[in-house]
């Protein structure tokens, strides 16, 4: 463990799944027949809950046709491991409807973590995001990585070892890259590097490359990417990065900002195009902000030809941000999947996501699938080389039972009828065959 | 139609310097490629064009190139970057004489793949020409006589080479009748390649394999024009009629051999390039002194590069651009 600590997030309970894997999904076995279970309350879960996600509830029905269908199919009675789980991302095929997001270039993620990541990611056969920045701050491996040594800056950070961790362990046909850009890193062409790079050629041969282009974040909408650096390191990038002093982070460490980026609906056209025109044998993803108009950008995106839209939450964010966005500024995810409505292409939520209850919450409300962020930092931290995998376990087989208990056998059969929140009752539905003329007089 | 010489195995690679240098198809191809721009000298400097020595580094370079990564140069602690083109150098240029030209070097890492489509080098050289209140029909008509010129010379001069190529002056026998070049729109361009059952996508780039395949069609070389915006740099003009429409073009050698040139009426309202890059994703930041000299007002123009490699490799008929370089560079291969 290296101390990462992530007090907003439920980081025990995701420590004891990088420990406990599947497992964790259950009370202790040990408790079995000693102890009486049940739910802590009798509404809305979890207690009190603001997160409108939480809040809301997983509803399964009485009359199940999906399960008729699944039973014709199998021949027997399905079960929570008939649950498909497969499911396209993006382009990309994923055995979950996970994929790993950015963690950008904030401290936490450089370094070992990062690799150890990039290699249970590519063993389960999940996307995962590499995030903005990465290059103009830990260098690149065919320029400053591992080679050359030396540099100080956690050469094994790079981009170009997370790629091979991840293309070295990626199971045949399944999963794929996507490398971030922001403004700034393209400067340092990020992208042209990738897709001109031997280390890449695995990938973009099996169409297991993709790139992102980051028009906003989570955790500080309307702000670009923010790091704490040293003295030293400040110098060495301000002619590429925004570097503030007087911000008080102390111990002589400086802030260092990127740029958000200016849009409109031309310009983010225009830029989907551009990308699409260059790297033809790339997958083209679009990170958008929790903005309040996240539906207008999501449709151009798709219209635009972006393989994958992702929502990230005003909940989410794995790196340093100011204080006031955190409670203050953004929509929450379950407001953007609301703005977003039926989704014209391939829909990624990201935003507090660790647990199989809230994914389908999410799954039901429009994503195809969801990122997980500080959760995967965290069991990685837990455990590097088994922590993130047991996590994905338990999270798969919270996934296949609460997509069974709603009478469905695939994470794209989910929908609005599996969810129920409090306050928005919908009018108790007839059952199809009950509904009389009679009835509606 | 003279054929393209059948693809072979042992032209996949360029063999070592000495063979390559001393080898009577190398000999033959540099004299006929030092007729060309011999000819392109001939012809744009009776044209009026004053020829300038091109950058080789600068604060930035040329974005538009597709996927292809710029060499990074450490500039005195500051990262420059080789010229991919010197297309901002040459709008800048216009401050000083309104019709320039340059015979530049260029280098781009080209992505991997191109290795194989046989006219892609990462280093490479373009006549880069550039004309101040010019507008699309006047670039084309001069990219035209240049084409036209270098042709009739090397027809004229080189028949011994042309003989140890296998390349019969009868190739050229429409390029020299006197006829204007065809021309077709990219929208145009989409819908033929639909027909011949090529998947082309109407907002991108016609590709390689579908540029050839149009390329083959022809017997003369033809232009290509209207590209749409999001497929080129920032540089290219919008149409104001048209907005996503580029005026621009490229000009397609016959017989398969594919894109000779690119060019284009050029951006040169300071807030329009200004949204242009940022449309094209880049950072306005870098292109800061490109930026103030468009700001205080640079010169309405239109220009174009052409790429001597490709366009030797057409007129002595070679199976691929490598053929044309004394040192050869594909992408991705490590050579001299």
């Amino acid at each position: 463990m290296t101390g990462l600590h992530a007090p907003a997030f439920p980081e025990d309970a995701v420590r004891e799944r990088a420990r406990l894997g599947a497992a964790a999904a259950f009370p202790p076995a040990a408790d079995y027949g000693h102890t009486l279970f049940g739910a802590s309350t009798g509404g809305a879960s979890p207690a009190g809950s603001a997160d409108l996600i939480d809040a809301a509830r997983l509803v399964p029905p009485v009359f199940m046709p999906q399960r008729l269908e699944k039973l014709i199919d199998l021949g027997r009675e399905p079960v929570y491991s008939d649950v498909d789980l497969h499911t396209a991302i993006g382009g990309f095929r994923s055995p979950l409807p996970v994929f790993l997001c950015a963690f950008g270039s904030t401290q936490v993620a450089s370094g070992d973590l990062g690799v150890a990541v990039s290699r249970t990611a590519g063993r389960a056969g999940i996307p995962m995001v590499i995030g903005e920045n990465v290059v103009p701050m830990n260098g690149y491996g065919r320029a400053g990585g591992r080679d050359s040594g030396g540099d100080g800056r956690g050469a094994d950070g790079v981009l170009l070892d997370r790629l091979r961790a991840y293309a070295e362990h990626a199971p045949d046909g399944l999963g794929g890259v996507v490398v971030q850009q922001s403004t700034e890193d393209a400067d340092a062409e990020v992208w042209n590097l990738a897709y001109s790079d031997p280390a890449a050629t695995t990938l973009l041969d099996s169409g297991r490359l993709a790139f992102e282009l980051k028009v906003g974040q989570g955790a500080k909408p309307g702000l670009g990417g923010m790091t704490v650096v040293s003295g030293a390191t400040a110098a060495a990038v301000a002619e590429q990065y925004t570097v503030d002093g007087s911000v008080g982070c102390g111990s002589g460490r400086v802030l260092r900002c990127s740029s958000p980026g200016t849009f409109t609906d031309e310009i983010l056209r225009q830029q989907i195009r551009l990308m699409r025109n260059n790297f033809p044998r790339a997958r083209i993803w679009v990170k958008l902000a929790p903005a309040r108009d996240i539906g207008g950008g999501a449709a151009v995106a798709w219209a635009a030809g972006a393989d994958a839209v992702t929502v990230d939450g005003a909940e989410g964010g794995t790196g340093w941000a100011p204080t006031g966005f955190l409670d203050h500024v953004g929509l929450p995810l379950a407001e953007c999947l609301r703005r977003i409505g039926p989704a014209a292409g391939c829909l990624l939520a990201s935003g507090q996501m660790w647990a199989g209850p809230r994914a389908v919450k999410a799954l039901a409300m429009g994503a195809t699938a969801i990122g997980l962020g500080r959760a995967a930092l965290i069991a990685a931290d837990e455990d590097a080389e088994h922590g993130l995998y047991r996590l994905l376990e338990c999270l798969a087989l919270e996934l296949q039972l609460l997509i069974s208990a709603l009478g469905k056998y695939s994470p794209a059969a989910l929908n609005g009828e599996d969810i129920w929140s409090p306050g928005h009752a919908e009018p108790a539905a007839e059952p199809k065959g009950a509904q009389t003329h009679e009835h509606h007089r | 139609m003279t054929q393209m010489h059948t693809p072979d195995a042992t032209l996949a690679l360029p063999p070592a310097p000495r063979a390559h240098l001393t080898s009577p198809v190398t000999r033959a191809v540099l004299r006929i490629q030092n007729q060309i721009t011999v000819a392109a000298r001939e012809f744009l400097g009776a044209a009026g064009f004053v020829e300038l020595f091109p950058p080789i580094i600068g604060p930035v370079t040329d974005p538009g190139a597709r996927g292809a990564k710029q060499v990074d140069v450490d500039y005195y602690g500051h990262k420059y970057k080789l010229m991919t083109s010197a297309i901002l150098y040459k709008q800048a240029s216009l401050l000083a004489f309104d019709k320039i030209f340059y015979i530049a070097p260029n280098v781009r890492l080209e992505p991997l793949e191109t290795s194989s489509t046989s006219r892609h080098l990462a280093e490479f050289h373009q006549i880069d020409v550039e004309m101040a209140g010019a507008s699309r029909a006047q670039i084309t008509h001069i990219a035209e006589g240049l084409v036209t010129h270098a042709v009739r010379r090397v027809v004229a001069t080189m028949s011994d080479e042309l003989a140890t190529l296998g390349r019969s002056p009868r190739a050229f026998a429409a390029v020299l009748d006197e006829q204007p070049f065809g021309r077709m729109t990219h929208y145009d361009a989409v819908l033929d390649l639909h027909e011949l059952g090529h998947p082309q996508s109407p907002d991108a780039e016609i590709d390689w394999a579908g540029e050839r395949l149009l390329s083959a069609q022809h017997t003369r070389p033809f232009f290509i024009t209207d590209y749409p915006k999001g497929s080129r740099g920032f540089y290219d003009r919008e149409s104001r009629r048209h907005p996503g429409c580029l005026r621009n073009f490229d000009l397609i050698a016959p017989e398969g051999y594919g894109e000779l040139c690119s060019g284009s009426e050029r951006e040169y309202d300071y807030a329009r390039i200004v949204t242009r890059i940022r449309e094209t994703g880049e950072n306005p930041a870098k292109y800061r002194w490109y930026l103030e000299l468009a700001r205080e007002g640079i010169p309405a123009s239109a220009g174009f590069g052409l790429g001597v490699e490709r366009f030797t490799r057409y007129v002595a008929g070679l199976h691929s651009a490598w053929q044309a370089s004394a040192y050869p560079k594909l992408p991705g291969v490590v050579s001299p």
